[in-house]
């Protein structure tokens, strides 16, 4: 690993990332590197509505791996605080774009779901995620989730363009792995 | 009615209630790991208060400048669990407040608004420094 750190170092950098954060995550990561970030683009002068943006949207996603990364590090099946294992990357384009790209392993009963929500996302425009993140809202949350299942919704309408994503066949055979990239 | 304290973290607003002058506050930033848990005991405390409004009427003061999904879920939880009181006895106002500079605080206050009936529901700019 050593003689990789490097290179791994140069290729972030150039490719803009600001964070690369890959373990177990917990609430009090979410909080500290969410700090950290505000932090940077408060002396970066970034305006106000797209830090609040780009913070929400690191939340959500940072939140969703929480939530339902199929990687659990503790193996009780406890409700409270959980290390779900995933991986988060927030960067700057050339353009001065932000963008925060989120991955993480899902179970594979879940992947029908979780991809028909994001191709529905991906097509609507931002009334129609406004109607639905209110619909949603309204409606008791699904059996077995701590979100609202809201988050998803949340994201693609921060977002400025629509969300993308990809699904990798894990070789563990139950997983596939989730990547899901914001642009703001 | 009962007092109500839940002390702010990094994450999680103060909620607040003083039965001196009847007011609900929630102030501070919302994404805890768990909002339904959070917010549990505020839900049981309404279970609880909200058959005894007195003569006095309620107010709740939200300042809540960030909030994340399932904080959303738990507001609009709140703000329906008022205004079917209300509906029933009246004498509830809600007040959402906002920095002047932060839009997105004002936008979400709207959002809330536009889906309630008949609650009163007021936003509240504050002027920055």
């Amino acid at each position: 690993m050593i003689e990789d750190m490097y290179e791994l170092y140069k290729t972030l950098k150039n490719e803009g990332i600001l964070f690369c954060f890959i373990g177990p995550i917990s609430q009090s990561v979410v909080e500290g590197i969410g700090a950290a970030l505000r932090h940077k683009m408060e002396l970066a002068d970034t305006t106000i509505t797209v830090s609040q943006r780009v913070f929400s949207i690191f939340v959500e996603q940072m939140q969703n791996v929480v939530n339902y990364s199929a990687e659990k590090v503790n193996k009780d099946e406890q409700i409270d605080g959980d290390l779900r294992f995933g991986m988060i990357v927030v960067g700057q384009k050339t353009n001065g774009q932000f963008y925060i790209v989120s991955g993480n392993h899902i179970h594979k009963d879940d992947t029908e779901r979780i991809m028909g929500l994001l191709d529905t996302l991906k097509q609507m425009d931002k009334e129609e995620l406004k109607a639905l993140y209110k619909e949603q809202r309204k409606l008791s949350p699904p059996e077995g989730s701590k979100g609202a299942g809201l988050g998803l919704i949340e994201t693609a309408r921060k977002a400025s363009q629509p969300i993308e994503y990809t699904l990798t066949s894990s070789v563990e055979g139950r997983h596939n792995f989730l990547s899901i990239q914001a642009v703001i | 009615m009962d007092e109500l304290y839940i002390e702010a973290t990094k994450s999680s607003p103060l909620v607040k209630f003083d039965p001196k002058n009847n007011v609900l506050e929630i102030v501070g930033e919302s994404y805890p790991e768990n909002a339904v848990k959070f917010y549990a005991p505020m839900f049981e405390w309404l279970n609880n208060n909200l058959g005894h409004l007195n003569s006095q009427p309620l107010t709740v003061n939200l300042n809540v400048s960030y909030f994340n999904s399932s904080s959303s879920k738990a507001l609009m939880n709140l703000f329906d669990v008022l205004e079917e009181t209300f509906q029933k006895v009246g004498k509830i106002t809600v007040n959402w407040l906002y920095l002047g500079e932060n839009e997105t605080a004002q936008e979400c206050g709207e959002e809330f608004q536009e889906d309630l009936e008949f609650l009163p529901f007021n936003l509240v700019k504050i002027e920055n420094g």
